[in-house]
């Protein structure tokens, strides 16, 4: 009984502190002339989801967004699953001074070395390019990914894939039936927090895209100047729902590629 | 698994980075050939322009109004890069720093400090207002307006686009008599504590208000002609800064903070917080009315010793990679009928740089009856006040006082 | 196949990935702290002098003074927050649906949210319309000013709701990893939850704790666009003094932005180290108790 009880406060409170914000969002974003002391706005209406969509450069940004998101997550895949491994499971002098330097990126203030990485990419010819603009989200990305993933190879630890290559299982065997069903929740985790962290990238993307990389944070950005809650609303609804559209194709391709079954197993 | 990736990254790097040390410097000759040969080549190519994006209506202007016509008429397909000047211009000092010889912006929009420092760094193209045709019909090129931007001479580096004028937007449901001057401001504030307050003065708009107490205090031929004198000024301004520390306990949250921004001004506006507003524009109240953003009683009104109005620019970076489509471009923002369009107050309502004496009889006929909205003085009214920008040195220096006079200190 | 041993593959690897981050970072980093040496016209001071000027300046002395305040607040009622919010997750909704709820603050950007808090602490804000229908105040400036406040309430409350989903995210994974045996072994003995709290959960904890502190506190020292939405006129968080300086119209204040951001770099660095330390000696401490 006591159980059930905090059980339902606590949700009750997830609901009020989480989602509530987020139906105002919605609210805002289809009202207009809500001024003060009312509880209701004055007027409802599409207006402005309409403004926002009129705008030609919308749909392209989108592509782009889910295109770099897509390519930053890939290469996040691909870097950090043998980094991670291999941090997981050497040991040797220093290893822990490697840790922390590998999460210098996302603490150093990107602002302060922006001049720098700018200056790099122009020199390797990569600014102003969807290559520089993918590359650079590794910078805030890819520390987080190896981070996530080595703690999952941690708990797998070394002996299991060492039996089962000993009984005879050749590499994809290995991947299928051992690997990823074991990192699969860490791999779900990385794509959510690599797409969010690289949508939401401004100045690393103006920058190093140089306004030619057009995502959806530079459409969106300006707007933090405006006075319209409106147009902030409907972009940000936008916004959240971009992740989540990443997450729902991500849940496809598991059940296609791996059906239940096997999975509970 | 990683080295295949290592080296297409490599390899991309190599491909992208031949191909941009043997572009040629085309740019140069563009700006001694004739037009009808600049049209040419301008025809089937992209143009870059970067402006700040914060604004629905500028970005609906360029959009839907400007761009279909720019490809229809010259074939020039113009693409609108939403990005905050700072960051361009930083971007395009980065660029010099690293030697790049082509860039990816065509076009900025800029004017005061920006340009004063985009002119010292060098990091634009060699005059072209000349090369325009619209600006050689239309303009006046000997208007102080259009020959200095915030007391810098243009030198031809820029092209004007708009004019705006700064007015103050009174709710007048709740304010009857705006007042005139700032003696009956002081008087106003101290009769409705907490309903005024202007922006922090790193804020466009905030130093824009305090550079009118600026002229009212220290004479309005004075600052033009002294040029930057602080000495001269910082004994002047004492009454100044005086007057704000006099009003800064009846100011909204009793003066303790400012609105950072412009934006979070026109917030509180827009739901009674207070009830004075201002800014740079004065017909930008007439569109956010028709969003409901702003009170359907909002009015505007100016105070003594006048209004400063001031002009904002076209300019290309000295790395542009289609000079001659930007300048096909820019003579198309210049034409009577895209400054017709771009006054139009259910849209931007920015004021025309033309002369309008150098105008064809049937756009001046336009432009008499066009009607800018009832939240919009008249022009005479706005004309009569006009006061020009003084040297963009001073804003620096009202920042720096301000916050050591009047912001950091508490009541 | 491969006559390489993995060890030495998995060592190269690492070295790569070093060589990579060493490229982009290191030389953003050299480039930051040469030009703290430059005037603003690129030409080498050969002196500290952008350094001096930072520290003879008043306002970068409270500046600083603010944003330890505000950034320490905020990572450490985050942190709180977040563990309590993991550990209830964990025993009440380990099965449940509604635990995806969470994650909603992680889908909306940092400025949003700032923006969400104006929508409803402002004094014209939701919260104050439901005071004045309830007949709480007569009037909106009666209201509390709970943003644009001296004590950046504003800010922490932000930070608080945008960081501690990302809390759970970091720490809920150890609680699904510790061992449920030993929590038996302490409650048979007769142990209090705040025993078990201590004794087993803790020691697992602790690194992944102090590890989230720090990215949390990092981010909030150098973020810009929050406190300068919700933030004070006087005196301003250090990144928006920062931001300030750096963009300021005729680029003069540059060097000194220049220095800050380079003395906020070491601070970063020296707070990195500090960490490390810590959990290094926590490490040794849980295998001893172990």
């Amino acid at each position: 009984m006591l159980r059930t009880l905090s059980k339902l406060i606590l949700i009750v409170t997830l609901i009020s502190i989480f989602l509530v914000p987020l139906c105002f969002l919605v609210l805002f974003s289809v009202s207009a002339n809500w001024w003060w002391p009312e509880l209701f706005p004055g007027k409802f209406g599409l207006e402005p989801w309409f403004r926002i969509f009129n705008q030609p450069q919308i749909k392209a940004a989108l592509w782009t967004t889910l295109w770099i998101g897509f390519l930053v997550i890939m290469l996040n895949l691909i870097l950090a699953l043998p980094i991670a491994k291999a941090l997981a499971h050497l040991d040797f002098k220093g290893k822990s001074i490697i840790d922390t330097v590998f999460m210098l990126p996302i603490l150093i203030p990107t602002m302060g070395i922006a001049m720098g990485l700018h200056i790099t990419m122009i020199k390797y010819g990569l600014a102003d390019s969807w290559v520089g603009v993918v590359l650079i989200h590794l910078l805030p990305t890819l520390p987080y990914s190896i981070r996530i993933l080595r703690t999952a190879f941690e708990d797998l630890g070394v002996k299991w894939e060492e039996q089962a290559r000993s009984l005879g299982a050749s590499g994809i065997t290995l991947l299928r039936t051992l690997w990823l069903p074991l990192i699969l929740p860490s791999i779900r985790a990385i794509i959510f927090l690599t797409f969010i962290i690289s949508m939401s990238q401004y100045i690393l993307t103006v920058i190093i895209g140089g306004g030619k990389v057009v995502t959806l944070a530079l459409v969106y950005f300006p707007y933090f100047n405006s006075s319209n809650p409106g147009a902030i609303a409907v972009l940000s609804i936008i916004f959240a729902l971009l992740p989540l559209l990443i997450m729902g194709l991500w849940e496809l391709i598991i059940r296609i590629l791996f059906p239940v079954k096997k999975l509970k197993s | 698994m990683f080295r295949i990736i290592l080296s297409c990254l490599i390899f991309a790097m190599v491909l992208t980075g031949c191909s941009k040390g043997d572009t040629p410097k085309v740019s140069d000759n563009v700006f001694k050939q004739d037009w009808s040969q600049i049209e040419a080549a301008a025809e089937g190519t992209e143009v870059r322009m970067y402006m700040w994006g914060g604004d629905d209506n500028v970005n609906r202007y360029m959009d839907q109004w400007v761009a279909p016509r720019l490809k229809e008429q010259y074939g020039v397909t113009l693409v609108r890069t939403p990005m905050n000047a700072p960051e361009f211009m930083q971007k395009l000092m980065t660029e010099k720093k690293a030697n790049s010889l082509k860039g990816t912006m065509d076009i900025v929009w800029i004017n005061g400090e920006n340009f004063k420092n985009v002119k010292a760094n060098d990091l634009l193209s060699e005059p072209f207002v000349q090369i325009l045709p619209n600006y050689n019909s239309f303009v006046d090129g000997n208007s102080n307006n259009i020959i200095f931007d915030f007391g810098t001479p243009v030198d031809g580096k820029e092209a004007p686009w708009g004019k705006v004028q700064f007015v103050y937007l009174y709710d007048s449901a709740k304010v009857k008599n705006p007042p005139a001057n700032f003696t009956e401001l002081a008087q106003w504030v101290k009769e409705n504590p907490g309903k005024f307050t202007y922006p922090d003065p790193n804020d466009f708009t905030g130093n824009a208000f305090l550079r009118h107490l600026l002229y009212q205090q220290v004479g309005v031929e004075t600052l033009i002609k002294e040029g930057y004198n602080p000495s001269l000024v910082s004994d002047k301004s004492k009454v100044m800064w005086s007057y704000l520390k006099d009003i800064k306990p009846y100011l909204w949250k009793k003066g303790q903070t400012y609105p950072q921004s412009l934006t979070q001004l026109d917030q509180m506006y827009s739901q009674g917080e207070v009830w004075i507003n201002m800014g740079y524009n004065e017909a930008r109240a007439e569109a956010l009315i028709k969003q409901g953003v702003f009170p359907k009683t909002t009015k505007s009104f100016i105070m003594d010793p006048g209004s400063i109005g001031n002009t904002h620019f076209l300019a290309i970076p000295y790395n542009s990679p289609n000079v001659a489509g930007a300048l096909v471009a820019i003579n198309f923002l210049l034409s009577p009928d895209a400054q017709l369009a771009k006054m139009d107050p259910a849209g931007w309502g920015d004021n025309t740089v033309l002369d309008i004496n150098k105008l064809p009889v049937e756009y001046k006929n336009k432009l008499d009856n066009l009607q800018r909205g009832a939240s919009v003085l008249k022009a005479e009214d706005l004309a009569n006040n006009l006061l020009p920008e003084f040297t963009p040195e001073y804003v620096n220096w009202i920042k720096e006082t301000w916050l050591s006079e009047v912001g950091k200190t508490s009541n | 196949m491969k006559l390489v041993k993995p060890q030495t593959k998995a060592y190269s690897l690492i070295l790569r990935y070093l060589l990579f981050l060493l490229m982009f970072i290191g030389y953003g980093v050299f480039e930051l702290f040469s030009q703290s040496f430059e005037d603003a016209h690129d030409q080498a001071l050969g002196s500290l002098g952008n350094y001096e000027l930072l520290f003879s300046n008043q306002y970068f002395w409270d500046s600083l003074l603010t944003s330890i305040n505000i950034t320490f607040s905020s990572t450490i009622i985050s942190i709180v927050l977040g563990v309590v919010l993991a550990r209830l997750i964990y025993f009440y909704l380990h099965q449940s649906k509604w635990k995806y709820l969470i994650w909603i603050p992680m889908l909306i950007p940092h400025f949003v949210a700032g923006h969400l808090i104006l929508l409803f602490f402002s004094q014209s804000g939701l919260i104050s319309r439901a005071f004045y229908n309830l007949r709480w105040i007569n009037h909106m400036s009666q209201f509390p000013g709970v943003v644009n406040d001296p004590w950046g309430i504003g800010i922490i409350l932000t930070y608080i709701w945008k960081e501690v989903p990302f809390v759970v995210l970091m720490v809920l994974p150890a609680y699904y990893r510790q061992n449920k045996q030993y929590i038996d072994v302490v409650r048979t003995l007769g142990g209090s939850k705040w025993q078990v709290f201590k004794m087993v959960e803790w020691p697992a904890l602790y690194p992944i704790v102090i590890e989230t502190a720090l990215i949390l506190w990092a981010f909030v020292i150098t973020a810009y666009e929050i406190p300068y939405l919700l933030g004070v006129t006087y005196p301003k968080m250090l990144s928006v003094l920062a931001y300030q300086w750096f963009y300021q119209g005729d680029w003069s204040s540059r060097p000194i932005a220049m220095a800050l951001f380079s003395v906020l770099t070491v601070f970063i660095l020296m707070i990195t180290f500090g960490c490390f330390r810590l959990t290094q000696s926590g490490r040794f401490r849980s295998m001893r108790g172990r």
